[in-house]
């Protein structure tokens, strides 16, 4: 096998590894984000909707009125 | 605006990514690791845009959100290469650049197109979702890497001490904001306590390299462990 196929092999390797390790950790997760580059206070995940008050979602601000959710 | 401790920690931060870059010029080091140094320059700027869009827009505000997960987002993407440039200080001796590189394109790429696949199916604001998930697919792809490398420098038996402190640190780096994560959504209460810690994690990692390059000499060596088998 040429050194190029191990490569190719290995890359998939790590990116299925890291998506099952994320599949692990965020088992359980409430959709906020995980990473942090910084020091600084994160803001409220865009898509972050748990079991209290909805935030403030930057793509959802239509201007007409919300439809009944099916669920 | 955020309170006294979050301010203070913020502050810790953003002096010791400086710290990092004048650091490294100071000792020689910006080229050699090039990368790195920008990517803690390019986080200190950051830093500095989000800490004025803050005291402009307020916490809570859809400017500082998209700013911060849209910097965040760059900034990881400069993460990812830095560490592949520490793979390719790692296997230099092998002359392995070429394939370090391939491999780097090939599963950035991967990631992208992964990612996408993933998020395709969101009717509004694709590009945002595509943005963060991106981020942080590239996050749990740099702890893998981070991982297999710690693993190649123990089998290669690297001395080099500086090169060893970089990589142990961002190892740690993210073990410990996965660890964090986790553990906060297995115990929600917890929260409380595990959430200002990832504002503490933000500043070992500029801590730990500032020290690195200020410390450690590149001809620094450590001594390999002395736990291998000896054939009698």
């Amino acid at each position: 096998m040429s050194r190029k196929l191990v490569v190719v092999f290995l890359t998939m390797l790590v990116l299925v590894g890291a998506m099952g390790l994320k599949t692990v950790v965020t088992a359980h997760g409430d959709g906020s984000a995980i990473m942090a580059n910084g020091a600084g206070p994160a803001p409220i995940t865009p898509y972050k909707n748990g079991a209290g008050p909805a935030p403030i979602t930057p793509y959802k601000n239509g201007a007409g009125p919300a439809p009944i959710t099916p669920y | 605006m955020p309170g006294l401790l979050v301010n203070l920690l913020w502050l810790v931060g953003i002096l010791a990514e400086a710290a990092v870059v004048v650091c490294a010029l100071k000792k020689g080091a910006f080229r050699r690791y090039l990368l790195l140094n920008l990517y803690m320059a390019g986080l200190l700027f950051v830093e500095l845009g989000r800490y004025r869009i803050v005291s402009q827009y307020g916490l809570r505000s859809t400017q500082f959100i998209y700013f911060y997960y849209y910097s965040d987002a760059i900034l990881t993407i400069f993460l990812y290469f830095a560490l592949c440039t520490l793979y390719s200080h790692v296997f230099s001796e092998m002359n392995a650049e070429r394939y370090v590189k391939l491999g780097a394109i090939l599963l950035l790429a991967g990631t992208a197109l992964f990612t996408y696949a993933v998020v395709m199916q969101s009717t509004a604001k694709l590009l945002t979702h595509f943005v963060i998930e991106l981020s942080q697919n590239l996050y749990f792809v740099g702890l893998v890497l981070t991982y297999v490398l710690w693993g190649a420098i123990l089998k290669l038996r690297e001395t080099r001490a500086r090169l060893i402190q970089l990589v142990l640190s961002l190892g740690v780096y993210f073990s410990l904001l996965a660890a964090n994560y986790a553990i906060r959504n297995l115990y929600p209460p917890l929260s409380t306590v595990f959430i200002p810690l990832v504002q503490i994690f933000g500043v070992f990692l500029p801590l730990a390299w500032a020290y690195a390059f200020w410390r450690l000499p590149e001809e620094a060596r450590l001594v390999p462990a002395r736990l291998a088998v000896i054939p009698r």
